[in-house]
């Protein structure tokens, strides 16, 4: 059993390994693929329209191309994103869809619908910038509903109750799946490392769910049956935007001391799926709109009228007190603006819980070396640190 | 000769005083927030609505006080906001952390006075972030921010108008339950129409620079929309507008213009920082260059025709058409400035580059435009700092164009021996393209 998880892990890894390969392969055998910039894209919708949603993310390659076209001060993923629209890696795309995001990220979109070609075949959905105002879901309902029809337009058939229903129901599987998988992070003895946990989810925004599913059922059931092994290094874990790069994660494993990757609070990973859109409504996208509201919310989007508070903070206290972390690393990509803001206002929180916290800014490429260090020191400013024999 | 404006220690004053009372007075509510927000459902609480916005308060203070705006950046920087994040929310919030304020009229003040409630709105990735935090800071200021979800052509589109109406109808609600006062439907209706009227009379008196010589500098048109800013909502702002609007006519009719040697016409779309940098001021005076239209000045707190027909139209409003909008029910009121705020050109094009490339297109055309003049602000999130990228990749073979960087408020953001020898460079293919065209 042990091998077969390795084998479907090894599997998720390498489709993260090249993932535009992979939405290649789907479009080769007759597939329509549409690209999405952004998690608050409903991919429920593409799905029941026949497309499959495939995430845009880094190539982590070193460039210089996109300055000319984004401004310098825009963050490396952003540039990354709408770099590979310019260098054309995407073109056999059928659709390139967003949500009215952050700023940086909307600006790849506008990269990509200006200057690479996509202006004919694109769909930007109106989106709340502030998720918990109470007339949100009325208004994503109504952006659902032209979503809806714009694709209907495009594939030439309509769109049903029924293909979103199923749809829904597909994409709760996934969500229920990867819940139980980072549900085995929480104990002492996991059958799965934090890294193994990230890279299986990071895959699930690339991979065609109806294909993802059975192998992350199959993986989850495996590990269910697997005794676990003794964890005992440092627990650790991070918060932040988007994170493609799964070498950090790898790094936070093997650094002189020992350390364990616990849970991830970032798009690219529990914000992408930690919520369900509620089965067997009347109104599909009203349940749709419910179940996107009662997300992590991203930090661009968090403030609750009346009170200003950050919602997303209750979430990160709840799985501290689940996931019991011995340290906090916050992680996102310089220039980002909401990120830090938040971090701001956290890092009070953590430290009345005793949590200690760093910060790591993300960029095109990984500084290992440097990180390696601050890591070790880090976790060094950790009690309990055990050196690694 | 320069002609001199008759209005302006009005318009300084007025600005001034809504500072002071903020600051000083003993009684009534203070409010804080953007002044991108809409401001009169705010003045249905009474009569006694004291308020201080973020955007205009944190630039006059960086023009009052560079050495106090300095310290208030780092001060923030130091409580652990980014080098990159928003300079004017870092001295804005700098201030809340020194606990000390400065107002236009040189005072400076210890002890930061706390809003009552904060009133605000969100647009870019960090606006609403802005007030969080400060909230935070203060001790947890109740705050209702408002997802002002723009983007070319937003004020006509039912589904955003109303999105933002429920928002603002909540909001209400809120103020009433929050404040613990009774909301008055009257002062807010009277309200509704003077932030409408000053907003059209501000984009009246802006189009009126179509004319050669324009009459207003950018220098004035950056010093006399603030009181539009910082509270739009009063009938000493209306009146004061409506003096503007004839006296700059009359300088029209009569030819005359603050600064009256315009070899060059420049389109300019940035935040004003030749302002806050005389040297960059300085170079195009001595060249007989004025920036005669800009979508921040015009456009932050004005309004014009918007997108007519597919493409934008800088034409102005007719001030009349205020006097008959239909405000009889709260929600009639509440709608008609939710399209008006939504139309503002400065949101339009935050989160549509179609919007901007097109105001930008017939800015350049209705403004018989020698040049454009694109200094993206490093620190700002909305179009400020990227659209204008892409507007150099499409207009640099149209007409000269340059594009450097500046910063809002942060002068350590502002590479000034470049930015100079660019602008040097750009009045040289000015005159070339003169010579050319000759």
């Amino acid at each position: 059993m042990k091998k077969d998880s390795n084998t479907i892990i090894e599997h998720f890894r390498s489709i993260n390994e090249d993932p535009h390969e992979y939405a290649k392969s789907l479009h080769a055998k007759g597939q329509r693929v549409a690209g999405t910039m952004c998690t608050h894209v409903p991919e429920e919708i593409l799905h029941a329209a026949g497309i499959i949603p495939v995430r845009i993310l880094s190539s982590h390659q070193p460039q210089a191309m996109t300055r000319s076209y984004i401004h310098e001060t825009y963050c490396s993923f952003s540039h990354d994103c709408a770099y590979q629209g310019l260098t054309h890696n995407y073109d056999f795309l059928d659709l390139l869809v967003t949500s009215s995001s952050c700023i940086h990220m909307g600006e790849a979109f506008n990269v990509w619908v200006r200057f690479a070609g996509f202006e004919g075949k694109s769909f930007l959905l109106s989106y709340p910038h502030i998720i918990e105002a109470k007339p949100a879901a009325a208004f994503m309902k109504q952006s659902y509903d032209e979503f809806r029809q714009f694709l209907e337009t495009f594939v030439k058939r309509p769109v049903t109750d029924d293909d979103i229903e199923r749809a829904i129901k597909v994409y709760n599987h996934t969500r229920r799946l990867l819940k139980r998988l980072w549900g085995f992070l929480r104990r002492e003895s996991p059958p799965i490392t934090g890294p193994d946990v990230a890279a299986v989810t990071l895959a699930s925004q690339f991979m065609d769910k109806q294909e993802y599913n059975p192998l992350l059922e199959e993986l989850v059931k495996g590990l269910e049956a697997e005794p676990g092994n003794k964890a005992g290094g440092v627990r650790l874990m991070v918060s932040g935007g988007a994170c493609d790069d799964m070498a950090i994660f790898d790094l936070l494993e093997h650094l002189d001391y020992s350390a364990n990757l616990i849970f991830v609070d970032s798009c690219t990973a529990t914000r992408y799926f930690w919520f369900e859109v509620p089965e067997g409504r009347a109104d599909k996208l009203e349940a749709i709109a419910e179940g996107y509201i009662s997300r992590i919310p991203c930090p661009s989007k968090d403030n609750v009228p009346g009170t200003g508070e950050k919602k997303r903070f209750r979430f990160i206290q709840e799985f501290i007190e689940e996931y019991k972390p011995d340290g906090v690393v916050f992680l996102y990509q310089r220039f980002c603006s909401p990120q830090p803001m938040d971090v701001v206002a956290l890092r009070p929180i953590l430290d009345k819980l005793g949590i200690p916290s760093t910060d790591f800014e993300l960029d095109t490429t990984l500084p290992v070396t440097q990180f390696r260090t601050q890591l070790e020191a880090f976790l060094e400013t950790i009690k309990g640190v055990v050196p690694r024999e | 000769m320069a002609y001199t404006l008759r209005s302006w220690n009005d318009f300084k004053n007025y600005q001034t005083t809504c500072y002071r009372n903020y600051l000083h007075a003993s009684e009534g509510l203070r409010v804080m927030g953007s002044t991108w927000s809409v401001l009169a459902p705010l003045k249905g609480l009474g009569e006694d609505i004291l308020m201080i916005g973020g955007e205009p308060h944190a630039a006059s203070t960086a023009g009052t006080f560079p050495e106090e705006a300095r310290e208030d950046i780092i001060a923030a920087e130091t409580a652990g906001l980014g080098f990159h994040s928003c300079s004017y929310l870092k001295l804005f919030t700098g201030e809340v952390v020194r606990d000390r304020i400065g107002i236009t009229d040189k005072t400076v003040k210890e002890g930061y006075p706390k809003p009552d409630v904060i009133w605000t709105t969100h647009l870019c990735s960090q606006h609403s972030k802005w007030y969080q935090e400060v909230s935070r800071r203060l001790g947890g200021i109740p705050m209702y921010a408002i997802d002002m979800i723009g983007g070319g052509n937003a004020e006509k589109d039912p589904k955003l108008v109303t999105y933002v109406c429920d928002q603002i109808n909540e909001g209400i609600r809120w103020l009433e339950r929050v404040t613990g006062r009774e909301y008055s439907d009257e002062l807010f209706v009277k309200a509704v129409r003077n932030e409408i009227k000053c907003l059209v009379l501000w984009g009246n008196i802006c189009a009126l620079n179509r004319h050669a010589p324009a009459p207003l500098d950018e220098r004035r048109l950056i010093a006399l929309f603030p009181p539009a800013v910082v509270d739009r909502t009063t009938d000493e702002s209306v009146r004061l507008y409506e003096t503007l609007l004839k006296e700059v006519k009359h300088m029209v009719g009569t030819g005359q213009s603050v600064a009256p040697d315009q070899r060059y016409r420049i389109v300019y779309f940035g935040i004003a920082h030749t302002y806050g940098h005389p040297e960059m001021a300085r170079i195009l005076r001595d060249a007989g260059a004025e920036i005669v239209a800009s979508v921040y000045t015009f456009g932050t707190c004005g309004n014009f025709k918007g997108i007519v027909n597919g493409t934008w139209s800088w034409d102005p409003i007719d001030p009349a058409w205020v006097d008959e909008l239909d405000l009889s029910t709260r929600r009639k009121a509440i709608t008609e400035l939710a399209k008006i705020v939504l139309g503002w050109p400065t949101w339009q094009g935050v989160r549509s580059y179609w919007a901007l490339e097109s105001m930008a297109r017939a800015m350049i055309a209705e403004y018989k435009a020698d040049g454009l003049l694109l200094a993206p602000s490093r620190s700002c999130e909305t179009d400020f700092r990227n659209g204008y990228v892409g507007l150099q990749r499409i207009f640099k073979s149209q007409i000269p164009t340059i594009e450097y960087d500046s910063d809002q408020v942060d002068v350590r953001k502002m590479d000034l021996p470049g930015a100079q020898r660019k602008t040097e460079l750009f009045v040289h293919l000015m005159e070339a393209r003169k010579r050319r065209s000759a």
